[in-house]
């Protein structure tokens, strides 16, 4: 059987490992710095005002176009999202009802379980 | 007959042939991996039993023929999806509850719009969680809860139980969930109060882009998202290592956004002011302290996570107000303990043995 000290294989994951480890923990230590901390998020900032500028650009763009607006879009999904929520609604009052003649069903229909399960006491029996 | 070195030449030609046959396997695979999706996530039948804007509530399907008379919510980490508990039969955790008996409940998360970028922390403790109870409680008939939640989703759980302190949940069990932010020293600094303008960027963005969260958590092991991929191509022969790094690595890039004004919260009075810690927090006006919760308790650690470390996460069994309450650490890291191969060994088996006996 191969030695793992000497298998080229095991030592190149091996050093895989390590050198993430230690690039982790080096890059961790660097990190931690209070510099880091304000470069990080001076960038951030820069970045964060371009997107801004970048969406308000393409909304013009969009309206030039004679394209829906995102607020049109939306409101088209928010009327679907509310027929959904009302079907939903629904389908949980007649579970209910279901429930409420005896036979508590899921949405499926299905009639769903007693909730009579007990625990298995330790040599495997229902408590 | 091995050399002094240790080296066993006779067996280099079998070696040889065995790294030339995954050479041609990994040329092979390696196609076959980007013409394919990978597997089918979160399939466990489930309805959907209320959705409302960034919330939705689904019931999964009883697999029992006997179930607990309490039912189970778990709420989900507002970062990322709830499929991670739903990742593939054999590695589902959901699949595990409904098969052990008991009747589960997710509130899962997905990208809050921009015109919700003015939800509130008090939206999701005093409305989302308050909100989906109830529905828990009017689908199963029973008054009782149990919660569960995972990372930020315990936070949310603990905030929420530490409010309604007079009920209805009957037990809460956390995973990784951090109560002491001073600790999560990386996520820390990058929001020193001193450069970290958090009221520029919410005022700017609306909502906090996934990629900004997505890079904070990458952030933290900075070298680690290179040797996976390294580590893929060497494995890529092997169907079960692409499948399971194809599941994780697809959950873990599906990040969400964060709806400002949350984050603007998150940020100021737990990361900046650890109010959680201090007992100084409050939602919509209503004391949020640890000490109100007197549900029994469990909460799962794991003793490699880098994004909850320990430090930040050990105190909560001290703080609550729990006279029945454990913590249990246990192998693997931020995303292992909850998920995958060693899950199934370990936190699976020791919740569904906490909890069964607290169920009925």
């Amino acid at each position: 059987m191969t030695d793992k000290t000497n298998d080229p294989v095991a030592m190149w994951q091996k050093m895989m490992g390590e050198m993430e480890k230690g690039f982790n923990s080096f890059a961790n230590q660097a990190m931690s710095s209070p510099e880091f901390s304000q470069a990080v998020n001076r960038a951030g900032g820069v970045a964060a005002g371009a997107q801004k500028q970048l969406s308000e650009l393409m909304e013009k763009y969009l309206v030039s176009m004679n394209l829906p607006s995102r607020e049109q879009v939306t409101a088209l999904a928010e009327r679907l999202q509310s027929i959904e929520a009302q079907i939903g609604e629904m389908k949980s009052m007649l579970s209910q009802m279901a429930a409420g003649s005896g036979t508590a069903q899921g949405f499926d229909g299905t009639p769903r379980p007693p909730r009579t399960r007990r625990p298995l006491s330790d040599n495997g029996e229902q408590k | 007959m091995n050399a002094p070195t240790g080296l066993d030449f006779a067996s280099i030609p079998e070696r040889i042939q065995t790294e030339v046959q995954r050479a041609i396997q990994r040329s092979i695979k390696g196609v076959e991996y980007f013409s394919t999706s990978g597997p089918t996530l979160g399939s466990t039948p489930k309805d959907v039993l209320h959705s409302r804007g960034t919330m939705s509530l689904y019931h999964y399907r009883p697999m029992s023929d006997e179930i607990y008379r309490v039912p189970v919510l778990i709420v989900m980490a507002t970062t990322n999806r709830g499929y991670i508990l739903d990742l593939v039969p054999g590695q589902s955790f959901i699949e595990f509850l409904l098969k052990r008996g008991y009747d589960v409940y997710m509130l899962d998360w997905s990208a809050p719009r921009p015109e919700e970028k003015s939800l509130r922390m008090e939206d999701y403790v005093l409305d989302f969680i308050p909100d989906c109870v109830r529905r828990v409680q009017a689908d199963s008939g029973e008054t009782d809860v149990s919660v569960i939640g995972y990372c930020f989703g315990g936070v949310l759980s603990l905030l929420y139980g530490s409010i309604h302190k007079d009920g209805p949940m009957k037990n809460l069990i956390c995973f990784t969930t951090p109560i002491d932010f001073r600790e999560m020293k990386l996520f820390s600094n990058f929001s020193d109060r001193r450069y970290f303008d958090v009221d520029r960027l919410v005022d700017s963005v609306g909502n906090v882009p996934p990629e900004m969260i997505l890079s904070s958590f990458e952030m933290l092991r900075p070298a680690s998202r290179t040797v996976s991929q390294i580590q893929l191509w060497e494995n890529i022969w092997n169907d079960e290592f692409v499948k399971s790094y194809r599941m994780f690595d697809r959950w873990a890039t599906d990040t969400l956004p964060l709806a400002g004004e949350y984050f603007r919260t998150i940020t100021k009075d737990l990361m900046w002011d650890n109010k959680l810690f201090n007992d100084t927090m409050s939602v919509g006006g209503r004391a949020a302290k640890l000490e109100d919760i007197k549900v029994p308790l469990l909460h799962a650690v794991a003793e490699h996570d880098h994004i909850v470390p320990y430090d930040a996460a050990k105190h909560l069994i001290a703080k609550v107000g729990s006279a029945d309450k454990e913590e249990v650490m246990l192998k693997g890291g931020h995303v292992s303990l909850v998920a995958g191969a060693n899950a199934v060994k370990r936190l699976w088996p020791k919740l569904d043995s906490w909890l069964g006996k607290r169920s009925t």
